[in-house]
């Protein structure tokens, strides 16, 4: 029994040391450099900070329309 | 879609077609992933509407039990599991693996690589599914809640998971980006661990045959990270990509997003245990777990906050965008199920809400209104990027959010309130035991109806998607987001 313990606590543990190990990583590679610049990688050029990529539903339009539609 | 294929004037440069030291297009890197990612799609829809009809059957079986009751491959137990099984690896996991392409590859910026090994895998999955669910129904299932799947089912699915996990690989080291977003952290995570996870539940369940207590660790050391290190990461990578990109601004804070990211990474897969809070186990392996289901405020709050500071200012696009009202919906819920969750991992509470229909409706919560909230929202945004054509009507977006929205709300709701007063009386000695179950009866026919909503809105998505898959979206003159891209050639490229 307790040997099944070790197995999986050792599990859990070594789950947790990948984890630590990225972390080493991440910092060791520079990731953690230069925030402002990171949370800008998924927009460029073709879609800059500052334009919406999803607009599928119209603009409600203002009620004018409905008072039009009364002669 | 040749027909809006004009030759690209002299203006574009050409796209290499190996883009070696040049960082390929966009709509070329979408077009890579087409094929491959409408597999799982379509795949994750089918598994989606059959795990509706299955969890729809046990649904109505728990007011009105003489309801198909003469199959045995009907009964309560193994429909339930059934659907549960239909739901977490036909659907959400079929999903999260869609998604999980396809941002991958928009995040290392390179055209995906090796697809016939992700099409085997999506072969292996879906035969590993469909024998497993049939084996539920036949009676052969292991009794193991999220690893019922008989033994002749498993090695199919981690088969296709392993090759997945290759793919993730060899994707992540072609990447042309030096920086890792914060969504593809998750990604990793979640392509990595769950492997993992899964194989070393069925070695130790099917190959060493643990039982008894250590039975008990294994299933929730598992069952909690199918949750926590694989369903999570894969919904927070989605929503920490779409929603800046939706509204296009960056995240409020990209520190408290790293923050985030590595405490789950650290503290998740000490959760499991609050599982079998009060059951015949080790005190202090229980206690770990509260703990650390405690210390899970911190990536939940911090990942609450900020996605409210990146949209604050920017709630009217609710209003105009189908993929951030699913996303905002679910990363909204995933605050209130994780705060939730950590309320029912205290003993005092979860004497109350074990064993009752309260979990039940916390588990919804986590699978439906957090993780299937945002997978819809991802495929809003992604299906029409790979047909070329938009989605046919907004209408029936609309239709399928609000059925989905109040559908979910409702069960949410009356399961809550079922389970607590059967929490409160079995918890009183007084009261005879059928009392308790009595009392759920009205609570649980609301559940059937919320349950029809919610049916009815994955046929919805089913239809349109399958309107999408035949091309038959709009290509009208409005000039819509994908309009946009045409006028500047970029979208039209990829089309193989
Ligand atoms: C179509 C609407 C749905 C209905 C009518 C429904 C109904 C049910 C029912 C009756 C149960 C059994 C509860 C029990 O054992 O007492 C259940 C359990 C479960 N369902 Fe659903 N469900 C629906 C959608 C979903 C979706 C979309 C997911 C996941 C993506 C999901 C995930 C689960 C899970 C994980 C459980 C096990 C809960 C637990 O053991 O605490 N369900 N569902
Ligand atoms: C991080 C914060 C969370 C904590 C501390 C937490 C805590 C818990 C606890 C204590 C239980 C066991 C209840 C019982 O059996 O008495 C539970 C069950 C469950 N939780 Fe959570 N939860 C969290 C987040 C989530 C999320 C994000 C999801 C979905 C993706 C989720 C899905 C579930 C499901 C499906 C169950 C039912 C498991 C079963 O019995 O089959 N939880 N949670």
């Amino acid at each position: 029994m307790s040997a099944i313990y070790l197995l999986i606590l050792g599990s859990m543990v070594l789950l947790g040391a990948t984890a630590v190990l990225g972390l080493f990583w991440a910092a060791r590679n520079g990731q953690f450099r230069d925030m402002k610049r990171g949370a800008r990688v998924i927009f460029d050029e073709e879609e800059p900070v500052g334009m919406p990529t999803d607009v599928v539903f119209k603009k409600r339009e203002p009620r004018r329309r409905k008072a039009a539609a009364h002669p | 879609m040749s027909a809006i294929a004009e030759p690209p004037s002299s203006i574009h440069a050409p796209v290499p077609d190996s883009a070696v030291g040049q960082i390929a297009s966009r709509a070329m890197i979408d077009a890579s992933t087409r094929l491959p990612v409408l597999l799982f799609f379509g795949a994750a829809l089918f598994w989606l509407l059959a795990g509706s009809l299955f969890g729809f059957v046990a649904s109505w079986k728990l007011h009105s039990p003489l309801f198909l009751a003469d199959w045995s491959w009907l009964t309560f137990g193994r429909i339930r599991s059934a659907h549960l099984n239909a739901m977490a690896y036909g659907w959400a996991s079929q999903a999260a693996i869609g998604v999980g392409i396809w941002l991958m590859a928009r995040l290392c910026r390179a055209p995906l690589k090796s697809a016939p090994v992700l099409m085997i895998a999506t072969g292996l999955w879906n035969l590993g599914v469909a024998i497993g669910i049939s084996g539920i129904l036949a009676g052969d299932s292991q009794s193991i809640e999220w690893l019922e799947f008989p033994a002749y089912a498993t090695p199919l699915l981690f088969l296709a998971y392993g090759l997945i996990a290759i793919w993730a690989v060899i994707m992540f080291a072609s990447r042309q980006v030096g920086h890792v977003y914060v969504s593809q952290w998750y990604l990793l995570a979640a392509f990595f661990w769950f492997p993992w996870l899964y194989g070393t539940a069925n070695i130790l369940i099917q190959g060493i045959g643990v039982n008894g207590v250590a039975l008990g660790a294994v299933n929730w050391w598992f069952g909690h990270n199918v949750l926590g290190l694989w369903f999570t990461p894969i919904g927070l990578a989605a929503a920490y990509y779409f929603i800046p990109k939706v509204i296009g601004r960056p995240v409020h804070s990209y520190y408290l997003s790293a923050l985030g990211f590595w405490s789950l990474a650290l503290f998740y897969s000490w959760n499991g245990m609050h599982h079998l809070i009060g059951g015949p186990f080790p005190v202090w392996l229980v206690t770990a777990s509260i703990v650390a289901s405690i210390m899970m405020t911190i990536p939940v709050v911090t990942t609450a906050i900020n996605h409210h500071m990146t949209m604050r200012g920017h709630f009217h696009m609710l209003g105009l965008s189908p993929t951030l009202r699913f996303v905002v919906f679910g990363a909204m819920s995933y605050t209130v199920v994780s705060l939730q969750g950590v309320s029912m991992a205290f003993r005092s509470w979860n004497k109350l809400t074990h064993f009752t229909h309260y979990t039940v409706a916390h588990a919804h919560l986590g699978l439906y209104a957090f993780f299937t909230m945002i997978m819809f929202g991802s495929m809003y945004y992604i299906v029409p990027r790979l047909t070329q054509c938009e989605w046919r009507s907004p209408r029936l977006i609309k239709l399928h959010f609000w059925l989905s929205a109040y559908g979910i709300i409702a069960m949410f709701g009356v399961l809550s309130i079922a389970g607590l007063a059967q929490g409160a009386w079995l918890n009183d000695p007084q009261i005879e035991f059928i009392k308790t179950v009595q009392v759920t009866i009205p609570y649980l026919m609301a559940r059937s109806l919320s349950g029809v909503a919610l049916t009815g809105a994955h046929f919805i998505f089913a239809i349109h998607f399958g309107l999408m898959l035949l091309r038959l979206g709009r290509t009208g003159p409005e000039p819509t987001y994908f309009e946009n891209k045409r006028h500047d050639g970029g979208a039209v490229e990829g089309g193989q």
